[in-house]
Order: structure tokens, then sequence, then C-alpha cells
């Protein structure tokens, strides 16, 4: 290379250095900026996995926090490091530097310290991994099971909680504080997985298997969670929230739950809405202790009409406040925030409140009576279901009159 | 740095085919498509496997972009939710299998065989098989958009999710069938490869001596020997399932649907690192070519890169950690996914420690190598926060993983292919990129890519899950970075990280149109392939080198001053190519072109179509592969010297072929 070329080189170099310094820290400057930023992300994200609250969360964000950190750094080091690196040996024109080919003791050292740092690190995983895998302390256990696309919960038989008979509900768990519960997983279909980030990690619910999962919140209040398993075409309509109840409030609840079934008085809206309900409703969904005309037991038959065999049972629907896989609410916006933001001590009665005429979401509830496929996709359409024997997933359009919605709206209004 | 006209590399000519193998004359094909159609040449094979890699990448970036805006606004309304599902599937099905695996295989063939001082790869035809099997098996896969829709299951397939009643389109039967094409491809390029690597390594170069880039792919293709074999029994018994009603992962007769998980991801694990690794190869030769000074710890990144090698076989259910496995497996593989972590580290480290006390020169091939270093770093680190088992089941499933992998993938695996592109191109096509065009291309990738999946970081720990065709402003927070603001923000980086891809498409049409020819040596780089022309020969080298160093290239040109340790220049890549050509090989045997491959290639997805529509149509594709394997039986590699011209011009070799001599 001659004298000339050489000089052309190194003033090229020193340009594309300038560049370089230009260009990276500028970004740095963003970069740091960004992250400042991101420390003040989302607040009050229902399903931020770093608002803990209750023990098994608590213990999971106990863990991970010091390993963020760790990672946080080390990552720091290492940006430095090559920032470093790239200014302090960028091409001056220094001659070719000698050809070393590795310091092994160096590189022994700079091997076995990540390893140490994540030989500790792992000691901790380990004793997380068995607490959180612990059933023998459950004070409680609800049955959880997955479908396309919602959830329903079984309260088997509990006399410890007044749980007399089984209660069975969707779309809510509704559950006591200060309890350990176990959840019971498992699925109809396909496999699904039940995560409320501030109580505890996901698990899957898988069909053909029963998992565990410890659920325990510390005080009472509404936890946001969603189905975390893709699980076909509504996955991301596929909702949860916990309740937890104070232990009185959760009495009061099951109460509620295993109280009889009142029909509505004769004459009424709500008495017509009963009739529709008997013709087209409960093929599908139980209502129960609902009696047809002739004074027997209308039992549903969804084996017969859905893929997975089951749909939401609807006794106590207005206890709930929300419907669909809690893709929808039965709160109108203004009553469901005031549940929502009622401090721990108030939620509970706001809960068990449920839903009164005044507060009823009516503009959802009649879009989903009225043409239910429209406003959740599901496999609803007839002629596609040869191969799935004619059976439905999800609940199909019924072609029900406007007339007919307004008497299904003033009846399940009384399943208080 | 002058430039040396040098002949264009010549093909030799066959200008008469003389003998009938089977059934058909041996093609003539000297010039234009059919000579690229029914080429074995390793090089343009490479070529076309990254032309092919680099077209399946913009459909894949397309249906990534479809996938942002969809996810830019709450309730999002540009895709229904089927299209969204058929959308994220065949975005990473694309980009796993179409662009990152094609694209280092286009790097392993052309760079392999020159690399190692060889002239071909072990089984031409066989490579000229491969390239057109993954080819038309990427294209089966694809038309599963024309023909009723993609496949919807994501690129996991879970069962029982898969299956016929929950997936009834025919989506997933292509991706099964498009995927087994595909997985022949691999596997026969894998065993080319070790065979090549193992058998044809140019005199003296012992394996510790072979370029590091050999080293990489060479364990890849050891993990595909393994993981594609079981990739290919969890797709048959899909497809059994699907298409001849067996019931593998059907739980009404007794089946467990988890049996899915373990093969899926006893292959998946596997070939993330067959993703990462020829990346990783890649950067260990950029990185000391534009410092000036040897990979620091060249056996530590050998046996480190032969390590993850082994230990990615025993981490698979890090995947599967919140499907149920209890808690001994759990911590079983919470401990071997910190393992991984170390080998993986010590690459960190030596590419850090490569650069320390070097000759830096930052082109475009060394930024993106380095941009490599500190993003697969953010990527390796939030990896290490999901080995925490507990922790990982607030985290998978969510886009805190999704942020995690486009790290690992995007930031490890694509910059380490483009700093590749900028690094080889004038080996390759023999013109030199664009370097300010590249410096576009490559600061608007980066803050593409930050923009893009930095946020998902935040999105992921503040509760979004993934694979949801519309979020709900309910679960998005409060605040001005709430969960939409970020949501908006990986939107719009992601097309500020197109506009950086465009840069590269637009500097290779440039680059195109510049008639200014690259220089023989234009990094002064260190390493085999660099000793012959650009492009190279048909031949690759007129000399077999004989190798004594590692770096051997890089030795013949400096040597050491014994007093000072500082490198001195003691000839010219100018003058070592000038020694080759006077001492050129008289008999050089090169493979010659072969209908075969491409006939054979072509008979797979004929078979594969006909098992969806009609069995009738998979006959007449067993018939076309058993038709083009009795040619191919029966047709020798080399053509017999009565095809050919002597005296071929402009290769200054008298004979370009003979009979074995």
């Amino acid at each position: 290379m001659s004298r000339r070329q050489f000089d052309i080189r190194l003033s090229v170099t020193i340009a594309s250095v300038r560049i370089v310094l230009r260009r990276v820290f500028r970004p740095l400057i963003i970069v740091g900026g960004i992250s400042a930023l991101s420390a003040s992300c989302a607040t009050n994200a229902p399903q931020d996995t770093w608002q803990p609250k209750g023990p098994n969360s608590k213990l999971i964000d106990d863990l991970q926090q010091p390993v963020f950190a760790v990672a946080g750094i080390i990552g720091l080091i290492v940006a430095v490091a090559v920032i470093y690196t790239m200014l302090k040996y960028r091409d001056r024109g220094q001659p070719i530097p000698e050809q070393t080919h590795g310091k092994p003791a160096l590189e022994i050292t700079l091997t076995i310290i990540p390893a140490l740092i994540l030989a500790v690190v792992s000691v901790f995983t380990f004793g997380a991994i068995f607490k959180l895998a612990k059933t023998d302390d459950t004070e409680m256990i609800i049955n959880v099971t997955g479908q396309q696309w919602w959830w329903e919960y079984d309260y088997p038989v509990q006399n410890d909680f007044g749980i007399t008979q089984p209660i069975i509900s969707s779309g809510q768990l509704v559950m006591p504080v200060g309890t350990k519960v176990l959840l019971r997983e498992t699925s109809r279909d396909v496999i699904h997985s039940y995560w409320i980030p501030a109580l505890n990690g996901k698990r899957d619910a898988v069909p053909g298997r029963i998992q565990t999962l410890r659920l325990e919140a510390d005080e009472p209040g509404i936890y946001a969670g969603q189905c975390s398993e893709f699980c076909g075409l509504s996955h991301a309509n596929m909702r949860m929230e916990a309740v937890a109840l104070s232990k009185e409030d959760f009495a009061k609840w099951v109460a509620n739950q295993q109280a009889p079934y009142v029909a509505p008085a004769k004459d009424t809206l709500a008495k017509q809405g009963e009739e529709v309900f008997l013709n087209q409703c409960v093929r599908c969904h139980q209502v129960n202790g609902l009696t047809r005309a002739d004074g027997t037991p209308a039992i549903a038959a969804p084996d017969e009409n859905v893929w997975s065999g089951a749909a939401p049972n609807l006794s106590h629907l207005m206890s709930r406040n929300t419907f669909a896989g809690a893709m929808f609410n039965l709160l109108s916006k203004q009553c469901r925030d005031e549940v929502w933001n009622a401090s721990s001590d108030v939620v509970g009665a706001k809960y068990l409140a449920g839903v009164t005429e005044q507060c009823l979401n009516q503009k959802d509830l009649r879009a989903w009576l009225r043409n239910a496929p429209e406003v959740k996709p599901m496999y609803a359409n007839p002629a596609d279901l040869a191969v799935s024997d004619g059976k439905y997933r999800g609940m199909p359009y019924l072609a029900l009159s406007e007339d007919d919605i307004n008497k299904l709206v003033a009846y399940l209004i009384t399943l208080k | 740095m002058a430039i040396i006209e040098r002949p264009a590399p010549t093909v030799p000519a066959i200008v008469t085919p003389t003998t009938t193998y089977g059934s058909l004359k041996r093609p003539v094909s000297a010039t234009g498509w059919r000579s690229w159609v029914f080429t074995v040449d390793h090089k343009k094979l490479g070529i076309m496997y990254g032309a092919t890699a680099m077209f399946f990448f913009i459909i894949g970036g397309v249906e990534a972009l479809l996938i942002r805006l969809q996810l830019a606004a709450p309730n999002g309304k540009v895709l229904n939710a089927d299209l969204y599902n058929q959308m994220f599937t065949m975005h990473a099905t694309t980009m796993v299998f179409l662009f990152v695996m094609p694209m280092a295989a286009g790097f392993a063939n052309y760079f392999v065989p020159l690399q190692i001082g060889a002239r071909d790869v072990a089984f031409p035809r066989l490579n000229a098989f491969g390239f057109w099997a993954l080819l038309f098996g990427g294209i089966f896969l694809n038309l599963a958009w024309f023909l009723g829709g993609a496949a919807d299951g994501g690129w996991f397939m879970y069962a029982p999710n898969s299956g016929p009643v929950f997936s009834p389109s025919n989506g997933v039967d292509f991706w099964a069938l498009g995927l087994q094409i595909a997985g022949i491809a691999s596997l026969t390029g894998a065993i080319n490869l070790i065979i090549t690597v193992l058998n044809m390594r140019a005199p003296g170069m012992s394996l510790m001596k072979m370029p590091i880039f050999t080293w990489m792919i060479t364990v890849v293709q050891f993990l595909l020997l393994f993981a594609i074999p079981v990739i290919t029994v969890a797709l048959f018994l899909l497809s059994f399932q699907r298409n001849f009603g067996a019931r593998f992962f059907d739980v009404a007769a007794g089946a467990d649907p988890l049996l899915w998980q373990h093969l899926f991801w006893i292959f998946g694990h596997p070939e993330v690192y067959v993703l990462i690794l020829p990346s990783f190869g890649i950067v260990s030769e950029v990185l000391p070519v534009f410092s000036r000074k040897p990979l620091f710890g060249y056996p530590f990144v050998v046996f480190s890169g032969a390590a993850i090698g082994f230990v990615g076989w025993g981490v698979w259910a890090h995947h599967m950690f919140a499907s149920g496995l209890g808690p001994v497996s759990v911590a079983v593989f919470s401990l071997t996914t910190m393992a991984i972590a170390v080998p993986t580290g010590v690459k960190i480290i030596n590419w850090t420690l490569t650069m320390w006390g070097g000759k830096l020169w930052f082109t475009t091939a060394m930024k993106f190598a380095i941009g490599l270093i500190v993003l697969f770093t953010v990527g390796g680190l939030s990896g290490v926060t999901h080995a925490v088992a507990p922790s990982d089941t607030q985290q998978t499933d969510t886009y805190y993983i999704v942020a995690h992998f486009h790290y690992v993938l995007f930031g490890g695996a694509v910059l380490g292919i483009f700093s590749g592109f900028y690094y080889w191109w004038p080996k390759v096509f023999g013109k030199m990129l664009n370097e300010k065009l590249g410096s576009w291309n490559f600061w608007l990738m980066v803050i593409g890519l930050n923009l893009t999946f930095g946020p998902m970081h935040i999105l992921g720990l503040q509760g979004q899950p993934r694979r949801m065709y519309q979020w709900t402003e309910a679960r998005a927070g409060e605040g001005f970075f709430n969960l939409a603001f970020w949501n908006l923000i990986a939107s719009i980086g992601s097309f500020v990280l197109a506009v950086g891809i465009l840069m590269f498409l637009i500097n290779v049409l440039i680059t195109a149109r510049n008639p200014q020819k690259a220089p023989l040596d234009p990094w002064n780089a260190r390493s085999l392939e660099w000793m012959t022309t650009n492009p190279p020969k048909e031949h690759n080298f007129d000399v077999v080198p004989t190798v004594h160093h590692l770096d051997d290239f890089f030795h013949q040109k400096y040597e050491e001053d014994p007093v000072t340790h500082t490198m001195k220049q003691v000839r010219t890549a100018e003058e070592i190519m000038a020694e080759q050509e006077r001492n050129a090989d008289k008999h050089i045997h090169m493979p010659s072109p072969s209908y075969w491959p491409i006939v054979l290639a072509f008979g797979l997805p004929v078979i594969t179509f006909g098992l969806i529509y009609s069995h009738l149509i998979s006959v007449i594709g067993g018939v076309i592969v058993l038709f083009a394997a009795y040619g191919w039986a029966l047709e020798s590699s080399t053509a017999p010297d009565s095809d050919f011209e002597t005296n071929t011009p402009g290769t200054g070799l008298d004979k370009v072929a003979s009979n074995h001599d």
C-alpha cells in the first residue's frame, strides 16, 4: 500500500469512526431515555406480572427481581465494554497488532464467573419450584375446566365453606381471601392456560389430564387474567377474572349461589322470557331449578349440540359481572368501574350487589343474543360443521326476534 | 489497492452430450437459465438458496407488518381472527424454515467448500436436489393461502388444536407436508456438508485449523441430522391423524397431547441453535478480519459451539414449564437451561476480547457484527430470566417471550446474516455493496428492531399474551406509557425496520448497476475463500492450497517481526493469486450438470398434493420420483471426456475435465 493510499484509507477510517461515534452516542441517549421511561410504564395494568397480590405471585416476584437486576447489570457491562473497546481500539493508523490467540486463564475465569452466578440463581429457583408445586396445605379446591372459549368453575362440596351442594359458575372465579385455594384444571377440547398474573404464574389446562395451580389472594379485589395458551379462533377473547372476597362475603356469595330458583311472576315480560329460554337456550344452557310448564325439570343437553359438550351454566347469572368467556361486561362501564376501583374493604359488598336493572350492559347483551358469532368469532356456521359431527363450537346465531330478545333480557335479569 | 482484471469464471462448455443415461441425455448447460436450473455447482446453488431465502424473508416480513398493523390500536380490524391466526403461524414458519435456515444453507453451500480449500461439496447432485426440494416445499407450504387458507395453529402446532376438527381447512396439511419436504432438503444438506467437511479439507487443514464459520456450520449440520428425524416423525403422526384417521393425539382414544409438545420441542430447541450458530460463525469471521487480530480463544469458541450443540438437546422442556411436567422435571430443565447460558456467554466474551487490542475498521459488516454482540446479549439475558422456571410461568406465552426470541433471532441470527452479506458480497458477486447505504441499512434496522421488540418486554411483563388477534383497552392500564402506547411504538418500529431492509434491497440494485469491480482482497481477509478470484472460478482454486496455520491466507500475506511482534506484510493477495495461476492444476474433475435433482425434487410436492386431494396424483408423483431416481442412478457425476471441448479459453487450463485418469 502506498503512502498516499494509506492516507486516504486513514482519512476514510477517521471519517467513518466519527460517523460511528456520532451515531453511537445519539442512539445511546435515545436508548437510555427509553429505558428510563420504561421505568414509568403503564400504571395499574390489570395483568401486570410485577404487581403480585398473593403469596404465590410474591414468591415468584421475590425470586425474579434480583435476576432481572443482575441481568440488567451484566447487559450494561457488556454494552459498555463493547463501546469502550470500539472507541479505544478504533483504527488510528496503529500497526497491525500481535496475532495473539487468547489467554486460557482469563477465558476460564470468565467462564466460571457466570457459571457461579447461575449456580446461585438455580439454588433459589429450585426452592421456589418445589414451594409452588405443594398441594398438601390446600384449604379449598375449585375445579377449573377450559373449553373454546370460556372457563367453567366447579366448586365441589366443602362444608367448611358452606358449600353443601356443588356450585357451577363461569367467567369469574370467586374465592375467599387468605385461603390456600388449589385449582384442579383440565380441558374439554384443546389446551388452554389459566393465568391470573397477580396471584400466580400460569398452568396449562390439558385435556385428559388434571393439573393443579395454587391460588391465594391477600386482599379482597378483582384480579384480571387471560387464557394464555393459543386455543384457536377466539383465543384473544377467552378471559377470566378472579374475585377475592372476605370470608364473610364469600359465605354470602356461596349462600346466594345455593339459593333456590325463583321463577318470574306470571304475566310479566320476564315470564315470557322464561318461555323463550325454555324453547331456545335450554338446549345448551342449564339454569338450576328451572322447570317446564308441565313441572318437569328442564335439563340442558349441551353434549348434543356443542363439540366440547358444555355451555355456561346460567344459574345466578346476574351475580357475575361478565359473560361470553368474560369477553363482555354484564355491568355498564360506569357501574363496572365502581366495582373495579372500589377499595378492598368495600369491593366485596359492591360485587355481591350483582347486576341491577340500572347497571345492566344492555347493548352488549342484546348484541350477543342477536347474533353471537358476529361479536365473537366462533365456529357457528351450520354449513361448516360436518367436520365436528354437526356440533357447534361456541354459540350459534339463533335468529331471535327483537321481541324475543326483549323478553329474554327481562328474564335473564331475574337470575340474581 | 489495485484492481486486478481477471477472466470471468468460465463454465466448461459441453458441446455434444453423447451418452444417454437411463432416459435423458445430460443437459447442455453452458449459458442462460439452464446453467442455473440444472447446475450442481455449490456456488450457484448457494446464490439460489440466498435468493430463495430473501424472497421468503420479504413474504414473512409483509406478514409481520400486517400483524403489527392489526395490533397498532386496540380492537384492530385489519385482519379477522382467522386470517390473523394464519398470519402469525405462517410468519414464524416462513422466517424459521424458509428464511433463516435456507439463508444459512446458502452461506454454508457457498463458503464451506471455499473455506476448506475444496472444489465442490461431496455430493453435488444431492446438493442441487436439496435446494429444489426446499424451494418446492416452501412454495407448497404457501400454496395453502390460495387453497382455502394457510395453517392456523401457530408454528408450534400444538395438538389437539391442530386436529381436523379444530383446524378444518387444509392449511395444516399443507404445513405438515410442506415442512416434510423442506426437512428432506435439510437432511440431505446436512449429510452432504458433514461429509464434505470431514473428507474434503485441503492438505494440512486439521479440524483445529478449520475456519470458525465452517466449524459452526458443521455443528449445525449434526444438529439437523439428529433433529430433523424427530420433527419428521411428529409431522407423520400429524398427517396420519389428519389424512388417514389415526388418533395419536386424540384424548378420547387415550392419547396424551403432551406427546406432540415433547416431539416438537426435542426438535424445536436444537432448531434454535440451528438458526443462531451460522450467524455466530459469520461474526466470528467478520470480527477478526476487521479487528486485524485472530479470533480470541479459537478453541474456546469451537468447543463452546460444540457444547451448545450437545446441551441444546437437554433443554427442550423449558418451552413447557407451564404445561404441568411436575416439579422435578421443571427443576432439571431449569438447571440445564441455565447451563447452556455459559457456553453462549463464552462467545460474547470472546468476541469482545477479539476486538480488544485490535485495529478496528468499522465497515458495515463490522457494524452488524458488533450489533449482534450487543443485541444478542439482550436476548440471551432475557433468556436467563425465563430459565428461572417460576418466573417463566409468568412470562411464557406473553410478549416478553416474543421480545426475547426476536432479540435472539433478529438481533442475533438476522444481524449476523446481514454482516455476512456485506462481508462476502464482493466475493460472491465481484462488487462491493455501497457502504454509505449500508450504514443507513444498519442504523435503520437497529433502531427499528429496538423500537419494535424493545417495547414487547414491557408489554409482556405487564400482561399482554401472545397470539391474540386483538387486544383490549380494558387490560392496557393507565398513564401515558400504557400498553396502547407501547403497542403503537412497536408497530411504528416495525415499519422503520422494513425501511432499513428496503435500504439493503436498494443497495443490491445500485451495486448491480455499478460497473466498478471489487478489489481482489478488499478487507485484507484471513481465510481461504479470499485466496481466489471474485467471484471464484468454477473450480474455486487453480491450485488446492496447502494449509499451515489457522487463518492461513493472512499468514501467507504477513509475517511476524520476531523482535517487536508486529506484523509485516510480505506478499500481497495479487502476488499469491498470480503464483497460483502460474502453477494451476492441469486436470480438474468438476461434476457436470444434471436434470435429475430438479425432476426428483418436483415429484415430492406432487406426492404430497395428492395426499390432500386425490391419491391418484400421489401415484403420478411417485412415478416421477422413481423415474428421476432411475436416471440419477445410471448417470455418472462427471460427464465423459468426449463431451468436453479441450482448451476452454480463459481458464488457464488446457483441459477442465477428463475421464478418471
